[in-house]
């Protein structure tokens, strides 16, 4: 994790750097205006709010900490009166605060259920990047990229397949020699919206892991009752307990893999094609999101022809109805910059985050703007 | 004028004893000589230690109790674990905290002892300070770190070829001799690295703890010792020792109460396990580790309330252990009387 800050630090300095070189001034008639039919978005008629004077407070999902703190030190230089705080802490604990409104909005991989809905109706879940989750594997003697099946990988994490040379896998990998070496079998022992995405795609590929474990951020694994099993805390712990048992497959975020030069399979997807994990195929696999009316979709195993199978997206968790007007008026206006703003997308493509599918994104806007405070309608200044 | 302020003194001590000896001294005198307000501060600051313990306590008692009403006592029995059908025991934890701590105190005590003898006994004066501030330094760790370590440097390079020979050793069902508790298979990430870890954590607390103990064993019981004829070893052994055991046995504590609550360092190499299993070799999990690792999506009250569960446990085990320990400590200085005086 630590490596993995720096690592954002250094490319967000270079970013800021680099920025900073190409355009002399962030002026605010440099920056393109985003016209709406609802809101209209004047930064030339903005009066000017004292710097720091609006505190957005938020907690939640891990997996687009990253993303989130780079855009709100990038939306804080635009406007200097906010100020984004987003803790981390897990999807849980960011729906936990919100639920208590000790945040003003909160990050989640995970879904709300029925009963939060039931518990907090004013919650409203909100679409930002999508991400995705490859499995990556440690066979000495195997320096190749091994594919793998819905199949192969559903049973290699229910415990049936036992060892790399078994007929699943050596038919999935023809000409490469598999040896007689028992898998260890690698995931998260921390609550993670990483495990909720494999998990979901698991469930999604086997009635036998549906019935059985079933899917969330964190379930009862199998492998473990049968020995070969093992957790390890974060994409770090992961990556480090794969890479250092022979014989260890575990599953890690795309972003993490490609950030640290993780050797991972490809897979067959729904279509049965043979995908890499990348930005291109995951954005393929988001094309044809069909989101409900809570503006939250499933997307594994998607059905797409270049689609890689294992991706979900991450949500923002904000409130319908704001009593702070000030704070609503900034949520708005941050939400419509991080998914329009040409720089903001930039960030994430960075960071290797994929963006939502563009005809999605006026959805998404729309239900940002409907944010009410103390019941009227918020005033965009 | 120092003959002046000698009468003013002997004059106070004088009057405190007058105080001592009058069973109802006036209040105002009292407090003019400050012992009240010094009484009642050290007092408060005592009790503010018991106040924190027993908010922490009830705090713990409190929140649990959706968990405790829904699982009653087979939550300590129960082994499954699952958060996604919301059954929830917490046995596998419960174990595997005492397995670990208990295997590391047992390796760490006598390497602690060692380096404790040799640095207050044997080591040569030169080399006392710069070894006993390493060994302090040791302290200084941060958990993490020795977690990172555990993966990239100790696992692989320590304990996977000491767990292999154990578990081909004595592991192997195909041998005559074989133990369950070095029952494979075995990856690395398990029980062993996680005590193995631990005791090097708790090393230097009990090193430097009984290193102190034992420098502060009067001279002159060594010096009756050799002048006895006794040996460095027989001095050693049947003198200093016994006359530092009690405090001995206190760093013993302080270590095991180190080992128990450790979370990140153990996270990092125990494989995270909710299983039950009589291996060392095998993955595990400690009470302190699901806490840490689970809260932060622990969704429902009911999990949420049983990771506090755990947290209650943990926090009277600590307390149990602590009062056996208290008692231990009391029974054996019972029986060295020479040292209480």
């Amino acid at each position: 994790m630590s490596f993995r800050k720096l690592s954002i630090m250094i490319v967000l300095l270079v970013a800021v750097a680099a920025t900073a070189c190409a355009t002399p001034t962030p002026t605010p008639t440099a920056t393109p205006v985003v016209v709406k039919e609802t809101v209209v978005v004047q930064p030339t008629a903005k009066p000017t709010d004292a710097p720091g004077s609006v505190q957005l407070n938020a907690s939640g999902a891990t997996f687009p900490q990253p993303l989130y703190e780079d855009w709100a030190f990038a939306f804080s230089q635009r406007d200097p009166s906010v100020v984004i705080n987003y803790a981390g802490g897990g999807s849980g604990q960011g729906i936990k605060d919100i639920k208590a409104s000790t945040v003003d909005f909160a990050g989640s991989d995970a879904l709300l259920k029925d009963a939060d809905y039931a518990e907090a109706p004013n919650l409203q879940m909100l679409p930002t990047v999508a991400g995705a989750v490859v499995l990556a594997y440690n066979v000495q003697g195997v320096t190749t990229t091994l594919t793998l099946s819905a199949d192969a990988v559903a049973n290699i994490y229910l415990g049936k397949i036992e060892k790399w040379n078994d007929p699943a896998l050596v038919q999935l990998n023809p000409g490469i020699a598999l040896p007689d070496l028992p898998l260890n079998v690698v995931h998260r022992s921390d609550g993670s919206g990483t495990t909720n995405i494999f998990t979901l795609y698991l469930s999604a590929v086997s009635a036998e892991w549906k019935a059985g474990p079933g899917a969330g951020t964190a379930v009862d694994w199998p492998v473990d009752k049968l020995g070969r099993g093992q957790g390890g805390k974060g994409n770090p712990g992961v990556a480090a307990a794969v890479q250092n048992t022979n014989g260890a497959i575990g599953y890690v975020e795309l972003a993490y893999a490609k950030s640290n030069n993780i050797l991972c399979s490809k897979m067959i997807n729904a279509a049965g094609n043979v995908v890499e994990a990348s930005i291109p195929s995951t954005m393929a696999a988001i094309q044809d999101a069909i989101f409900d009316d809570r503006l939250t979709a499933i997307i594994v195993n998607s059905k797409q022809p270049d689609a890689w199978p294992i991706a979900g997206f991450t949500y923002l968790i904000v409130n319908k109805d704001y009593t702070d007007c000030k704070k609503a008026e900034k949520l708005i206006s941050f939400i419509n910059w991080a998914l329009t703003d040409p720089s903001a997308q930039a960030r994430a493509a960075k960071l290797l985050y994929a963006p939502l599918p563009p005809e999605v994104v006026p959805t998404v806007l729309a239900t940002a703007d409907k944010i009410t405070c103390n019941g009227q309608p918020v005033t965009m200044q | 004028l120092a003959a002046v302020k000698e009468m003013a003194t002997m004059d106070t001590i004088q009057t405190r004893r007058e105080h001592k000896t009058t069973t109802a001294s006036p209040l105002s005198k009292a407090l003019k000589h400050g012992d009240v307000l010094f009484n009642a501060t050290i007092a408060l600051c005592a009790l503010a230690v018991l106040v924190l313990m027993i908010a922490i306590g009830l705090m713990l008692w409190a929140s649990s109790a959706p968990s405790r009403s829904a699982e009653g006592w087979s939550f300590i029995f129960s082994t499954e674990w699952n958060p996604v059908a919301q059954v929830f025991g917490a046995a596998p934890f419960v174990v595997g905290t005492l397995i670990t701590s208990l295997v590391a105190v047992l390796i760490a005590v006598p390497l602690g002892l060692g380096i404790a003898i040799f640095l207050a006994e044997l080591c040569p004066l030169g080399l006392r300070g710069l070894l006993g501030s390493m060994v302090e330094l040791l302290a200084a760790i941060p958990s993490v770190v020795y977690g990172a370590w555990g993966i990239f440097v100790f696992i692989p390079s320590f304990v996977t070829p000491l767990g292999n020979w154990l578990m081909n050793t004595f592991g192997d069902p195909n041998n005559l001799v074989q133990l369950p508790i070095f029952a494979g298979p075995f990856f690395g990430a398990s029980n062993l690295a996680a005590a193995l870890i631990l005791a090097v954590m708790i090393l230097p607390t009990i090193s430097a703890i009984s290193r102190e103990v034992l420098s502060a064993v009067p001279r002159s019981q060594r010096e009756a010792a050799l002048a006895l004829g006794a040996t460095k070893w027989e001095t050693t052994w049947q003198v200093v020792l016994p006359y530092g055991l009690s405090g001995i046995l206190g760093a013993v504590i302080l270590g095991l109460g180190r080992a128990l609550g450790e979370t990140m360092a153990v996270t990092m190499v125990i494989g995270n396990v909710a299983q039950l299993s009589t291996s060392l070799l095998k993955p595990g999990y400690t009470m302190a580790s699901v806490i840490a690792n689970q809260w932060g999506e622990s969704r429902t009250v009911l999990y949420s309330s049983a990771l506090l569960e755990i947290g209650l446990l943990l926090f009277v085990m600590s307390l149990l252990l602590n009062i056996l320990a208290r008692l231990l400590v009391w029974a054996v200085a019972r029986r060295t009387p020479e040292q209480t005086e």
